[in-house]
């Protein structure tokens, strides 16, 4: 896979606070990569940055391998809350957007229609952004994004404000898109990321904290613990006084950390087998997408 | 090209359908009209309604046409500008404020082009505004008062039309430079207050853009100080030069201020 957009040191700072804090990152052809971090980590400016809205104090932005300074041509960007011209239309306004972003004046209104179609916008399309609502205006968000068919897409935060319907309607498109283009998009949604994700770029406070695929940092993260809920409390503690294990008691349930001794659940099954502990239930348990959230995110 | 024409399109929708395109003629209109004839009745007005005491005869001054195309400007010189300023500070700086420059901003739209789109159709509007204004006076002026030589009334509007383009320029750029606010209260120090300044001090110096309209109604009379008149008309265009391309400048540098 070739690496489309290569991000170096790339530095944001308004007066002697830095937004952005000399990140450096890569996408790969083809590949979606969502930017996590809780608020005020700086996504958005991370973003804007790459859309050419605000300037870097510092750092280089290389597209396809060429300092190109200027790549708005190539991309389409999505804000976290798009405000449109309340007297265009759609079909005008992404009419307008098309030509503005370089496609042949006589193509353009078909490719409005067709992207307006695509979004879901086939009814809406002479209606004025003005009378849209909160999904609806999401959704010509996305059509002025793609209505060029860009190489490279930036989303901030494309489904944060919608009710589950829209977000699930968007996720979907988002889905669609994914096959045929780059994506690199904010959230702090993590179901969102887990459901459409290649690469993980944590953020906190202006400094990427983590970058790998989705696998690579959940195993890092992972913390697997074995979970056994006992019959009775008795039994629970006849099991920690047997455990070779380090091991946790709480009332019924013992918990052992996995990672640590690599402690493997089929030798805790079989130690359970010859005492003839009765048990409920034996669970491998790793660490949800949120917990790492927390842990990466938020932890100094 | 193509791009600049598809901003030049969303300007005039955009002047159509919140009706700039209309009201800013029509207040223009409605002061033609109303300068001949209110003039021409006065006298009979104050007559009927003017309370005077018994035997007093006022002399009402004898207007001619050109005084009237004159007094006209005057009312334009502040209405009219007023209304410039109030329609069009936020042109740029609105568009900021609200974030929907935004969407425009992070395509590979030249600047200049933003700003020339928004320079052109202003300019439209404001010099079709006065110049109906202006044909509607006539109207009136021919029959009410004397019918004034045709070639007078276009070097006087041409000499006021570019006044006009400089106030139009001033206003959009400001507006590309700093906020609406901001954009509105320098526009008035530069097109109001500096009138009256240049009024007060102004027998110091002939070239200047705001003696435009003083200019401008000389063409009706003695027609003395050709050569300051022509450099104030340079002056201008070349004012107006400078302004544009501050105008396309400071819209570029202010790119990062819009909503995001």
């Amino acid at each position: 896979m070739t690496n489309l957009l290569q991000v170096h040191d790339l530095e944001k700072n308004y007066g002697s606070h830095k937004a952005v804090d000399s990140i450096t990152f890569e996408l790969a052809e083809g590949t979606s990569t969502a930017l996590i971090g809780p608020n005020g980590a700086g996504k958005t400016t991370t973003l804007s940055m790459l859309a050419g809205l605000v300037t870097p104090t510092n750092g280089s932005i290389l597209f396809r391998g060429k300092p190109k300074p200027d790549i708005r041509a190539s991309i389409g960007y999505l804000p976290q809350y798009p405000k449109f011209f309340p007297w265009l239309t759609a079909l005008e306004f992404t009419e307008m957007a098309a030509v503005l972003s370089g496609v042949e004046k006589r193509k353009a209104l078909a490719e409005a229609k067709k992207t307006l179609e695509f979004v879901g916008l086939g009814d809406a399309m002479k209606k004025r952004a003005g009378t849209f609502s909160g999904g609806m205006k999401q959704r010509l968000g996305l059509a002025q994004a793609i209505v060029h068919e860009p190489e490279l897409l930036l989303l901030d935060e494309p489904v944060s404000a919608l009710d589950p319907v829209g977000r699930r309607q968007v996720m979907n498109l988002l889905k669609e898109l994914q096959q045929k283009t780059t994506i690199l998009y904010s959230t702090h949604i993590l179901n969102d990321a887990e459901e459409m994700t290649d690469q993980l770029l944590f953020l906190r406070k202006g400094v990427l904290v983590e970058n790998g695929s989705l696998d690579s940092i959940r195993e890092k993260y992972a913390n697997p613990r074995i979970l056994i809920d006992f019959e009775s409390v008795i039994e629970a503690e006849r099991f920690t006084a047997l455990s070779p294990w380090a091991v946790r008691l709480e009332k019924k349930q013992v918990s052992i950390d996995a990672g640590k001794d690599e402690v493997s659940t089929s030798e805790v099954v079989a130690l359970l087998h010859t005492e003839s502990l009765h048990i409920r239930k034996v669970e491998l348990q790793t660490a949800s997408l949120e917990e790492i959230f927390m842990k990466v995110a938020v932890e100094e | 090209m193509s791009s600049l024409n598809a901003l030049l399109h969303k300007e005039l929708r955009e002047n159509i359908r919140n009706f700039k395109m209309y009201w800013i003629p029509i207040v223009f209109v409605i002061f033609g009209i109303l300068e001949p004839i209110s003039n021409h009745f006065l006298p009979e007005i104050m007559k009927s309604v003017g309370n005077l005491p018994e035997g007093a005869d006022l002399v009402w001054p004898e207007f001619r046409g050109e005084d009237i195309f004159v007094s006209l400007m005057g009312q334009y010189q502040l209405i009219g500008i007023l209304v410039i300023i109030l329609a069009f500070m936020g042109s740029i700086s609105g568009e900021r404020k609200t974030g929907t420059a935004t969407l425009l901003y992070v395509r590979p739209m030249s600047f200049s082009q933003y700003f020339l789109s928004k320079w052109i159709v202003v300019n439209a509007i404001v010099l079709a505004s006065m110049w109906l204004g202006f044909f509607a006076a006539w109207y009136y002026i021919q029959i009410l008062f004397n019918s004034v030589a045709a070639g007078e009334v276009f070097a006087f509007l041409g000499t006021y039309s570019l006044w006009l383009v400089f106030a139009v320029t001033v206003v959009l750029a400001f507006s590309a430079c700093m906020s609406t606010g901001g954009a509105a209260g320098l526009s008035i120090l530069v097109l109001l207050v500096f009138q009256v300044i240049d009024g007060i001090l102004g027998t110091y110096w002939t070239v200047s853009p705001w003696k435009l309209s003083t200019y401008a109604s000389n063409v009706f009379g003695a027609s003395d100080g050709q050569s300051a008149y022509w450099m104030s008309v340079g002056l201008t265009a070349i004012l107006i030069i400078v302004l544009v391309f501050f105008g396309m400048y400071m819209a570029k540098k202010n790119a990062a201020k819009t909503l995001v």
